[in-house]
């Protein structure tokens, strides 16, 4: 695969650095900094104070997706090959699905305090509704004939589910998972803003209250960087995964 | 030994009630073909299905070896008319879809795959995926998997259909010297008189609406070398084509 060689992420970088320096020449404002000033200090900070933030939020992001994926996929896989169980369970996505989850934060953090665990939970809501539909739409697409061969050798629905249906929704499923991976890091950003002294969110937000502009933008530049890591590390798995679809 | 005896399926649909085929009676030997010939919407397929155990919900006796036919008991090679191989499995891992289910075998016996790679020329093949070789080639592919089962019954819908002119006669001989080894009492649907000639022992005519048999044929041709150019094969071709063109303007 061509286009996802190092070298194109690089251009990407270059290219992003390049859009920003321009910008901060133009406005000329200490709130839009150089990114050369930007680099420079973030380079300085990292590892004394940015690093634990960084992984806070990923931990936060992991445990959540984790999660997400340990619901929403048996759910997803049962509504579409089900019908019976689709008919039961899809009134209640729908009834669900549309509702801001971010709404309900406040109840999380009465219910389960302020702590790491509605944070979690917060992002599990956001994506586990994306990985149920992504799922279970796409296992209703896959077409009956190819099934048949398995029901023919009387195979039990392991054998199904391991031949057929985990392996045909793997690409959809990625691609859920992409989706909503960057509502997921909004959504993260949100949720450290309080009730924590630890995660991205709570450094941008500080470094802003205290008017270090510098400090705030090295903090978006990680969360950013963060995001690139995720989708190139989603990329790759996809790559191992589904190279059958590619040929 | 093949009985199929007043199978009866019926399809329900949203507002009525439809016959799909009614009171088939056929009896296959072991190590027999039988082509079936009808047209499109006369229930060939539907006779596939319940034989491959899709079909569960019919009237009347279905049986292999004396057992009412069951996918769980029995050993049932399919083959469906896009060949059934699985797009996200390598070409070997599709051969031994039916050992791994079958058999419980997780471990592959690779001399045997070997061998019918080797019987069915796609040697070369092992580590492509489906989407990357040709529809003969699918074939062959689909052909190894239903043979190495060694099933009690093989199953093809119109598997040669699909294919150019030329590669289908080819396929039709790969068939033929590859049954004649393992000797697997074989299904196969077509709407292709000279397949049906040049594949069935016996070749079963159904007329539409509901599916019936209207006729069974023993096909003196079976299994001679070269018929395709012989004038009997033209002759015989002849007389089912008017048997068929009576049968289904009815």
């Amino acid at each position: 695969m061509e286009k996802h060689k190092p070298v194109w992420f690089l251009l990407g970088i270059i290219t992003f650095f390049a859009l920003w320096w321009i910008l901060s020449k133009i406005i000329m404002l200490p709130i839009v900094p150089s990114p050369f000033l930007v680099l420079v200090n973030l380079v300085a900070i990292f590892m004394k104070y940015i690093a634990i933030h960084s992984l806070y939020s990923l931990w936060r992001i992991a445990a959540g997706l984790f999660l997400a994926v340990l619901i929403g996929l048996p759910l997803g896989v049962i509504m579409g090959y089900f019908p019976k169980w689709d008919r039961f369970l899809s009134p209640l996505l729908y009834l669900t699905y549309p509702i801001p989850k971010i709404a309900l934060m406040p109840i999380l953090m009465l219910l389960f305090g302020i702590g790491e665990f509605s944070k979690i939970l917060m992002i599990f809501l956001i994506i586990v509704f994306q990985v149920i539909v992504a799922i279970r739409d796409n296992i209703r697409s896959i077409p009956k004939e190819t099934y048949y061969p398995l029901y023919s050798l009387g195979a039990p629905f392991s054998a199904v589910f391991f031949e057929v249906l985990w392996p045909a929704s793997m690409p959809k499923f990625i691609t859920a998972i992409r989706v909503a991976m960057a509502t997921a890091i909004s959504v993260l950003f949100f949720t450290e803003t309080f009730g924590t002294q630890y995660g991205m969110g709570y450094f941008i937000m500080d470094a802003w209250l205290r008017v270090n502009y510098l400090e705030m933008y090295s903090g978006i530049v990680v969360l950013s960087l963060m995001g690139l890591f995720l989708f190139a590390f989603i990329d790759w798995i996809e790559k191992r995964l589904c190279h059958w679809q590619y040929k | 030994m093949i009985e199929i005896q007043d199978l009866t399926v019926k399809y329900q649909s949203q507002t009525e009630i439809y016959t799909a085929l009614e009171c088939i009676n056929l009896a296959i030997p072991d190590g027999g073909t039988c082509a079936v010939i009808g047209p499109s919407g006369c229930g060939k397929s539907t006779l596939l299905k319940v034989l491959a155990g899709i079909i569960t919900d019919y009237e009347g006796e279905v049986r292999v070896d004396g057992q009412t036919i069951n996918p769980k008991k029995q050993a049932i090679g399919f083959i469906p008319q896009n060949y059934g191989l699985l797009p996200w499995r390598t070409v070997d891992e599709n051969i031994y879809l039916g050992m791994k289910i079958k058999q419980h075998q997780k471990t592959v016996d690779y001399a045997k795959l070997q061998v019918i790679r080797q019987q069915l020329g796609i040697e070369q093949l092992g580590k492509r995926y489906p989407g990357e070789i040709s529809g003969g080639q699918q074939q062959r592919v689909s052909l190894a998997r239903a043979f190495l089962l060694k099933p009690d019954l093989l199953l093809m819908d119109e598997p040669f259909s699909a294919l150019d002119a030329i590669t289908r006669e080819e396929m039709q001989d790969v068939f033929l010297s590859i049954w004649e080894k393992y000797a697997v009492s074989t299904i196969l649907v077509t709407h292709y008189v000279e397949e049906a000639i040049y594949l069935g022992q016996k070749i079963v005519i159904l007329s539409p609406n509901p599916g019936r048999i209207s006729r069974i044929i023993e096909n003196p041709l079976f299994g001679g070398r070269n018929i395709r150019q012989k004038p009997e094969f033209f002759e015989l071709g002849l007389s089912i084509r008017n048997l068929i063109k009576k049968d289904w303007s009815k």
